[in-house]
C-alpha cells in the first residue's frame, strides 16, 4: 500500500499507525489494525487497546450476525411463500 | 459466540441446498444458450429474482466466517510441483507454432466452411472452448505455448521503451476490437476471414513484441496474454516465485493487486463483452435496433455505440461500487484502491460464462474436431457430432454460472478481511461489489432466459 493508494479529506485528522503510516477514521480501527499486522512491536497499553477494541468488535459482529441471519431466514421465506403462489 | 465450524458448515449446507433449488427451477429453461421462455416452468421476473437473492444469501452466509485465520488459510493453503522440464517447454512452443501454421494453411486453402473446416474448428472448439477453459480450471500455459511469442523471441528486438503514460489501455482496445469483429462478422464460418484476421493479429502481435520486447508486449499490450493471465490466477496450479505451485482454485486471487485503473477496465471488460455477444441476441434488443435503424441510423454505429456505451456503462457501475463500499466502510484507503483490489474477485463470474457458454459446444463438436483433423484438406461431408446431451446438462451449466458466483462472493470477503482491521468494516466494504455482483447476475440470467433471437442486420 501507498500514499497514493489512500485518500484522506483536508480538514480530516486520521489515525495513523506510526510503523506504518496508514490513516484510520477511528482510534478503534488504529488499535485493532496495530495488534494484527504489528502483532510484535505492541506496548503493553497498545495490547491492552486491541483487546479492547477486538471485543467491542465481537459485540457488534454478535449484532450483525442476528441481523444476517433474519436477513437470510427473510429471504428463504420470502421466495419459498413466492414459489408457492406463483407455480 | 457462534463457534466457527459450526458456522461454516451452517453455511455450506445452506449454500448448497440453495443452489440445488435453484438449479431446479432453472433446469425447466434448458439449455443455457437459447432457451425458449414458454418451457419456463418460472416466471421470468422470479428467475431472475432468485438469481440475485442466492448472490444475496451467499453474500450473508459468507459474512458469517469471522475467522481470520481460517479465511487466510483458505487462501494460503499449497503444495510445491516439480516444474515441467526444458525438452516438454520446447514441444509444446513447436506445436503452438505448428498448429498456427496449420490453422492459417486449412484457413486460407480448403473452400469447406463452418464446421467441416479444420481452421474454425481449431480456432473456436479446441481454442476458444477447450483450451481457454484449461486457464482457469488448470493453469496458465499461454506464456509458454503461445505461438506469437515463439515467432517474436525468434526474431531480434529493437527495446523501444514503452510508453507508459498509455498503460494497458491498448489490451482493453484490443480486447473490445477482437470481440467486436467476432459479434459483427461471420468469424466462426468463414475460413478465409478467420485466416486473414488471424494473420492480422499475427502481423500486430509479432511487430509489436519485436518493436517494445515481447516481455512487455506480453504483459500490457496483448489482449489475449492478460486476459489468460487473469484467467490464470483464479486456476489451481500456478507459478509463485518462479515455481508451479498447487493451490485452491481462486486462491490466489484475494492477493492479487492490479497495477491501475487500465487493469481494472480490463478485468470488467472482459465480464462485459461476454455480455453483449448473448444481449444482441435478444427479442427487446433486435425490437430496439430495428426502430433506431429505421430512424435513419447505419446499423454498424447503432452496434458499435451500444458496444462502446455498454462497456463504459460497466466500467461506471463498477466504479460507483467502489465509492459505495468506500463510503459503508469508513475508510481512508481510494476508491482506486479498492476498485483495484476488489475487481480480480469479479474473474471467477467471468470464468463461469465462460464455462457454462462453451461446454456444449465443446463436447458436441469434439469428434467433429477429430474426424476433420484427420483429412483437413478432404473432409468428410457431414462429420460426426454428438447426437445430443442429456436433459440435465443446461442444469450443468447454470451450475458453473452459480458457482463463478459463490466463488466470487468468497473472493470478495477474503480481500475485504485482507484490507480491514475490523471485520465489521469488512462486511460492510463488501456492500458495493456485492450490489453489482447481484446486478450482474440478474442481467445475464435476464439474457439467458431470453430465447434467442438472430442478431438483426449482422452477417452471423
Amino acid at each position: 500500500m501507498t500514499e497514493s493508494d489512500t485518500d484522506v479529506p483536508p480538514d480530516a485528522t486520521p489515525h495513523v499507525c506510526e510503523h506504518c503510516g496508514r490513516p484510520f477514521t477511528r482510534e478503534r480501527y488504529l488499535a485493532l489494525h496495530r495488534g494484527l499486522d504489528h502483532a510484535a512491536a505492541l506496548s503493553d497499553d497498545e495490547r491492552a487497546a486491541y483487546e479492547t477494541a477486538h471485543d467491542a468488535e465481537t459485540d457488534d459482529l454478535r449484532r450483525f450476525r442476528l441481523l444476517a441471519l433474519a436477513g437470510v431466514v427473510a429471504l428463504y421465506f420470502g421466495f419459498l411463500m413466492t414459489y408457492a403462489v406463483v407455480t | 459466540m457462534v463457534s466457527v465450524p459450526r458456522a461454516t458448515r451452517l453455511a455450506l449446507t445452506a449454500a448448497l441446498g440453495l443452489s440445488t433449488w435453484v438449479g431446479a427451477a432453472a433446469a425447466h429453461s434448458g439449455g443455457l444458450a437459447g432457451s425458449a421462455r414458454d418451457s419456463l416452468a418460472v416466471p421470468t421476473w422470479l428467475f431472475l429474482l432468485t438469481g440475485g437473492g442466492v448472490v444475496s444469501v451467499s453474500f450473508l452466509l459468507a459474512s458469517f466466517v469471522t475467522d481470520r485465520g481460517l479465511v487466510a488459510a483458505v487462501h494460503d493453503w499449497g503444495r510445491p510441483l516439480p516444474g515441467p522440464g526444458r525438452l516438454l517447454r520446447t514441444l509444446v512452443r513447436l506445436a503452438g507454432v505448428g498448429v498456427l501454421a496449420l490453422t492459417l494453411a486449412v484457413g486460407f486453402l480448403d473452400r469447406a466452411s463452418g464446421v467441416r473446416n479444420l481452421a474454425i474448428l481449431v480456432v473456436w472448439v479446441a481454442w476458444w472452448g477447450g483450451y481457454v477453459a484449461s486457464t482457469y480450471l488448470l493453469g496458465n500455459s499461454w506464456p509458454t505455448l503461445n505461438p506469437f511469442r515463439t515467432l517474436a523471441e525468434a526474431l531480434p528486438s529493437l527495446d523501444r521503451p514503452y510508453p507508459d503514460r498509455i498503460g494497458s489501455w491498448p489490451s482493453v482496445a484490443g480486447l473490445l476490437l477482437l470481440v467486436w469483429i467476432e459479434v459483427a462478422t461471420p468469424l466462426a464460418d468463414d475460413p478465409r476471414l478467420l485466416a486473414s484476421v488471424l494473420s492480422a493479429y499475427t502481423i500486430v502481435t509479432v511487430a509489436g513484441a519485436v518493436v517494445v520486447g515481447a516481455d512487455v508486449w506480453f504483459e500490457r499490450a496483448d489482449p489475449l496474454a492478460r486476459t489468460f493471465r487473469y484467467y490464470g490466477h483464479l486456476a489451481p496450479v500456478g507459478v509463485e516465485d518462479g515455481r508451479l505451485r498447487l493451490r485452491l482454485p481462486g486462491g490466489a486471487l484475494p492477493d492479487t493487486v492490479l497495477d491501475g485503473r487500465d487493469d481494472v477496465a480490463f478485468v470488467v471488460t472482459l465480464l462485459f463483452v461476454t455480455t453483449y455477444d448473448g444481449f444482441v441476441a435478444t427479442a427487446p434488443w433486435a425490437s430496439g435496433a430495428r426502430a433506431v435503424v429505421d430512424a435513419g441510423v447505419p446499423p454498424v454505429a447503432v452496434y458499435l455505440g451500444a458496444y462502446l456505451l455498454g462497456a463504459g456503462l460497466f466500467y461506471l457501475a463498477y466504479r460507483v461500487s467502489a465509492r459505495l463500499g468506500r463510503g459503508r466502510a469508513e475508510t481512508y484507503l481510494s476508491a482506486g484502491y479498492l476498485a483495484r483490489r476488489f475487481a480480480p474477485s469479479l474473474l471467477p463470474i467471468a470464468a463461469g460464462y465462460h464455462l457454462a457458454h462453451n461446454l456444449a459446444s465443446v463436447l458436441v463438436l469434439s469428434p467433429t474436431l477429430v474426424a476433420v483433423a484427420a483429412s483437413p484438406l478432404a473432409p468428410p461431408p457431414s462429420p460426426p457430432q454428438l447426437a445430443g446431451l442429456p436433459a440435465w446438462f443446461g442444469g450443468l451449466e447454470l451450475a458453473c454460472v452459480l458457482l463463478g458466483h459463490l466463488l466470487a462472493v468468497w473472493v470478495a470477503h477474503a480481500t475485504a478481511y485482507d484490507l480491514f482491521p475490523s471485520r465489521l468494516q469488512a462486511v460492510r466494504s463488501q456492500y458495493g461489489v456485492t450490489a453489482v455482483m447481484v446486478g450482474y447476475t440478474m442481467l445475464s440470467l435476464w439474457i439467458v432466459a431470453e430465447p434467442y433471437v438472430t442478431p438483426p442486420f449482422i452477417a452471423t
